[in-house]
């Protein structure tokens, strides 16, 4: 295998020397010769990463048993889209779930979780979940399509940070902002992850249509020669092909703890799948009932009405 | 709801089946007897949905990143949404999700080329990509078989236009051709009327006065040309007339013994072969014929 590019062969590059008359001494120190502006620049740069801020965040993938291969496939896709996470074997769902999820998250020492729940073979509902405290969403997952349909056509590197874009109604309300902090942590790939590669080839599209969630992933394509610098007018020639997987999320719950908590926020407007079958179920089932009930009707009817003798019911009975 | 394989090939991106199926007008989860359809959505939300926005404000500090975290952390855009747009509307509502992308990948373009930092792939950068090579030609060959088809119709229906072209003017120039034919007809006739007429005079009034119309009247056959046949030619006149233009030598050679050879004038004694003292064409069978006779 090659040898791995470092991440800091994508940074910045050093900021030129100052061409002076004179090129500086180099700086002798333990571990080397050290030019004084580069030394300027990295203290600097510890100093922020140091105040700042390292990424950790860990996911957890799973899903619960007797899940069908629409949704497997769209948890392997989601998988090889983030680099951070881990991928674990199925659960069982039957058992008190909130439990045993809480303590794998913990063994595993992720900060967060995905997990897959699909009931009845039907239906798809995604936990996504900040552990140990954090707050929990319960999503009912429709419209899946995954990466291996052939009328996406796209591709990207595997592991590459993607953009996030949020439209603007994720600043509406109190719960949308929250999701918003919850999709960004999760769906972001930290900064210097292992996994991660450099240039950012594709873009995750997050939309709030009708109070559902929309996701979309794109691959961008620029035509261009250098890595950083684009020729002028070329973005505008920015073209982007979708790669998949979609899917539409529709928040259900929100909790305050970990797979249970109190109850912070519920969707007014949510359905379960279950009950709009039972609806349809119901509809149909009243037509026989309604057909019976409307011949005695036209039966009563009759009889309280009967029809006056007509005149020309013998006119053909001499004819033979 | 079609689970037949791994490699769903939509017809169209409908996402709407498995969505809302069953859209129609809303209505409350009460027993009405009215046959109004369900939806996904209640008309009205119910009266009990829990909204605890303080305890969703707290959970939210808990959760944030530091504010002074880089934006290179996040990566995040917030676009502005134009107009409300229709879920049922398939073509819009993707068209509104590419425009937010589009634009979110603009602005942190943008932002990324202030900070200086590299954000395109180069193009002789390989590594592991999301999908595998094998899939990308399932897609590529998909895509060709797409443009084919597209390609085949289209000349399909040129072809069946061309026909239809052609036929019409075919039965134009046929009627053409009968109209001319009587034309020539009624004149001979008129002519002969008026010698008659006029009393079989010699004069140069009854004149066949006709057209021979452009040159090319009363010939067998129609007229039709066929190329000059020669007396050695086995083909009828139907042979390919490139092969007739490689080589000399193959083509004498081709005439006299190729595929039965010329016609039975092989050894006859023509203008070229009396004066031809020594033998005239050397090399192949010409001589070898005299060697075998022997």
């Amino acid at each position: 295998m090659g040898k791995k590019r470092k991440h800091s062969e994508t940074e910045a590059a050093a900021p030129a020397k100052k061409d002076d008359s004179a090129p500086e001494r180099p700086k002798r120190t333990l571990l080397g010769w050290k030019d004084k502006n580069e030394d300027a620049e990295e203290s600097k740069a510890k100093a922020a990463s140091a105040s700042g801020f390292r990424n950790k965040e860990k996911v957890l993938v799973t899903c619960s048993r007797r899940i069908s291969f629409r949704y497997r496939h769209l948890m392997l896709n989601m998988v090889s889209l983030l680099p951070h996470c881990k991928k674990d074997s199925k659960v069982e769902a039957k058992s008190s779930k909130g439990a045993t999820l809480n303590e794998l998250v913990e063994l595993k020492g992720s900060s967060s979780c995905l997990f897959f729940e699909c009931r009845k073979h039907k239906d798809l509902y995604m936990w996504m979940v900040k552990s140990p405290s954090g707050p929990s969403v319960k999503f009912l997952v429709n419209a899946v399509h995954t990466m291996e349909e052939l009328k996406l056509t796209g591709n990207h590197l595997k592991g590459s940070r993607p953009l996030l874009t949020f439209s603007s109604n994720f600043d509406k309300d109190v719960h949308w902002k929250l999701l918003k902090e919850m999709l960004t942590q999760v769906f972001g790939i930290p900064k210097e992850h292992r996994k991660s590669k450099p240039y950012h080839d594709h873009v995750f599209a997050f939309s709030i249509v009708d109070d559902h969630i929309w996701f979309r992933n794109y691959q961008i394509s620029v035509p261009h020669n250098e890595a950083d610098k684009v020729a002028r007018g070329g973005l505008d020639k920015m073209t982007l092909v979708e790669v998949g997987p979609r899917f539409c999320l529709n928040p259900i719950k929100i909790f305050g703890g970990s797979f249970g908590g109190p109850t912070l926020y519920e969707n007014p407007f949510y359905v379960s799948p279950n009950q709009i079958r039972a609806l349809e179920k119901r509809n149909k089932a009243g037509k026989f009932a309604k057909k019976v009930k409307a011949k005695t009707r036209r039966k009563m009817h009759e009889l309280s009405n009967p029809l006056e003798p007509d005149e020309f019911a013998d006119m053909w009975k001499d004819d033979e | 709801m079609s689970f037949e394989d791994d490699f769903v090939e939509d017809d169209e991106m409908n996402m709407i089946d498995e969505d809302v199926a069953s859209d129609s007008e809303a209505d409350s989860l009460s027993d009405s007897d009215s046959e109004n359809a369900i939806t996904e959505k209640l008309a009205e939300p119910t009266k009990t949905a829990v909204y605890n926005r303080d305890g969703l404000l707290d959970k939210l500090q808990d959760i944030s990143w530091p504010e002074d975290a880089d934006w290179t952390h996040k990566l995040t855009v917030e676009i502005e949404q134009g107009q409300a747009v229709d879920v049922n509307d398939d073509l819009a509502r993707e068209m509104a999700f590419y425009t937010q992308a589009l634009e979110g990948t603009r602005q942190a373009f943008e932002k990324l080329q202030e900070m200086g930092l590299p954000f395109l792939r180069p193009a002789d950068y390989y590594a592991e990509m999301v999908k595998s090579d094998t899939h990308m030609e399932k897609v590529k060959s998909k895509l060709l078989y797409e443009k084919k088809q597209m390609e085949e119709s289209e000349e399909r229906r040129k072809a069946r236009d061309n026909k239809k072209m052609a036929k019409e003017v075919q039965s134009q120039k046929m009627k053409e051709r009968a109209k001319q034919k009587k034309d020539e007809i009624e004149s001979v006739k008129k002519w002969r009327k008026q010698r008659q007429q006029s009393g079989f005079s010699e004069k140069g009034a009854g004149e066949l006065d006709l057209e021979f119309g452009n040159g090319k009247s009363f010939q067998r056959g129609g007229g039709k040309k066929r190329p000059g046949v020669s007396p050695g030619d086995r083909s009828g006149g139907k042979g390919k007339p490139t092969s007739r233009m490689n080589n000399k030598k193959r083509e004498f050679r081709d005439s006299k013994f190729g595929h039965g050879g010329r016609k039975g004038l092989s050894k006859q004694n023509t203008a070229e072969t009396t004066n031809d003292f020594k033998g005239g064409f050397r090399g192949g069978k010409a001589g070898g014929n005299k060697r075998q006779k022997r």
